[in-house]
């Protein structure tokens, strides 16, 4: 038995270590909660050089990006999205612990205007 | 998170502080000029390696991390810069990178991969203190590189003239996939496919999943490794931009060490 918990407990350990990422910081899914009802959200990000790409919920309500910055300066992100019902969704919100695979990002979420707090943690 | 390594032998031996972009010793000096020839393999190509009857390992190198070629920038033995203000001359990085670089220095290197027994990957490994040696399989035409920094660890660049793989079709690695051809007495490898766990160099330069290496192996004497590298990430840098720097030819064997937490 001995052998097999210790498999056990390896492969428990395995994602923090095989996952870490170490490029740019933005890269990756990241996932938290917005607004007075704790409403999830899953985001995904990459950088191809040029811009940051990503999305907002990926599936069937997906809102795509339609704008994203990094200032590396300050480690502060804004992004811009549109739901499929035409709301405006803007994240902004500052990066933190960025040498941390589970680094986060928190901020406001605004929603057509109106901004909640935001955390999500890269995942 | 309490990090061992063992027998570090070698590690003491290196200077603290060397002034990386300085010119390093090469064939040219008196010292090495001094050497025997570079090794030959019975049909004329370089051997890297051992000859018959020899126990050796490539080490001492140095540099202690990747600066690029003219930039007059000192580092101490983990990369280190003695100078922070110098962090924008070491490459041409890009905003975010230069950042990042910036907050890993700060930081003083604590968020290193390595130290959670990540291995040394990309080029980095050709630069640990533990050396390293390079043995060309000359059945499969297949280039070892078997080293003293991580776990044991083992590179392998194939020189059989196979295409690089399509990056859709691989999983990208630590070591990435190398193909490599001989121009003159040089071996050219070019290495792509990389993932972006790891630091590629001591010091915490960042790169992405895009990075490109062609790295130059040569040995003008016995005793001495040339080793030249150009680091392509157009996700990181703004161009392309080459480092080299020379092994020791070293006596004895490689030893053995495993990162333990």
């Amino acid at each position: 038995m001995k052998p097999l918990k210790s498999l056990l407990l390896h492969a428990a350990l395995l994602p923090a270590f095989a996952l870490a990422q170490e490029g740019y910081p933005l890269d990756g899914t990241w996932r938290g909660q917005w607004g007075p009802e704790a409403t999830t959200a899953v985001v995904v990000m990459g950088w191809d050089g040029t811009r940051i790409e990503g999305r907002i919920n990926p599936g069937r309500n997906t809102s795509n990006f339609t704008a994203a910055t990094l200032d590396a300066s300050q480690w502060t992100v804004h992004i811009e999205a549109v739901t499929r019902e035409g709301q405006s969704i803007v994240i902004e919100g500052t990066l933190a612990d960025l040498g941390s695979y589970h680094r986060t990002l928190t901020g406001t979420w605004t929603v057509d205007g109106t901004a909640y707090p935001l955390t999500l943690t890269r995942e | 998170m309490l990090i061992r390594f063992k027998q570090f032998a070698l590690t003491a031996a290196v200077t603290l502080v060397v002034a990386c972009g300085a010119p390093a010793p090469d064939s040219a000096s008196p010292e090495a000029s001094s050497a025997a020839p570079t090794p030959r393999h019975a049909d004329g190509l370089v051997n890297f390696d051992r000859q018959p009857g020899e126990l050796g390992h490539w080490a001492l190198p140095s540099q202690h991390s990747l600066v690029e070629i003219g930039a007059s920038v000192a580092f101490d033995e983990s990369g280190l810069l003695v100078n922070p203000e110098d962090a924008a001359k070491v490459a041409p990085f890009m905003d975010w990178s230069l950042a990042l670089y910036r907050y890993r220095q700060a930081n003083g290197l604590k968020d290193d991969p390595v130290n959670a027994c990540i291995s040394p990957a990309g080029p980095r490994h050709l630069m640990d203190p533990r050396g390293f040696r390079l043995i060309h399989d000359r059945n499969f035409d297949r280039l070892y590189v078997l080293f003293g920094g991580g776990n044991r660890n083992w590179r392998h660049m194939e020189l059989d003239g196979r295409p690089l793989p399509n990056l859709d079709e691989v999983v990208g690695t630590y070591f990435g996939y190398s193909r490599g051809a001989w121009q003159g007495d040089t071996l050219v490898v070019e290495s792509t496919g990389f993932n972006d766990r790891f630091w590629f160099s001591n010091g915490g330069l960042p790169h992405t999943p895009a990075l490109k290496l062609t790295e130059r192996f040569s040995r003008p004497d016995h005793d001495t490794l040339v080793y030249n590298v150009t680091v392509d990430d157009p996700r990181t840098y703004t161009r392309p931009w080459t480092a080299e720097w020379t092994l020791t030819w070293v006596p004895g064997d490689i030893e053995e060490q495993f990162c333990e937490q």
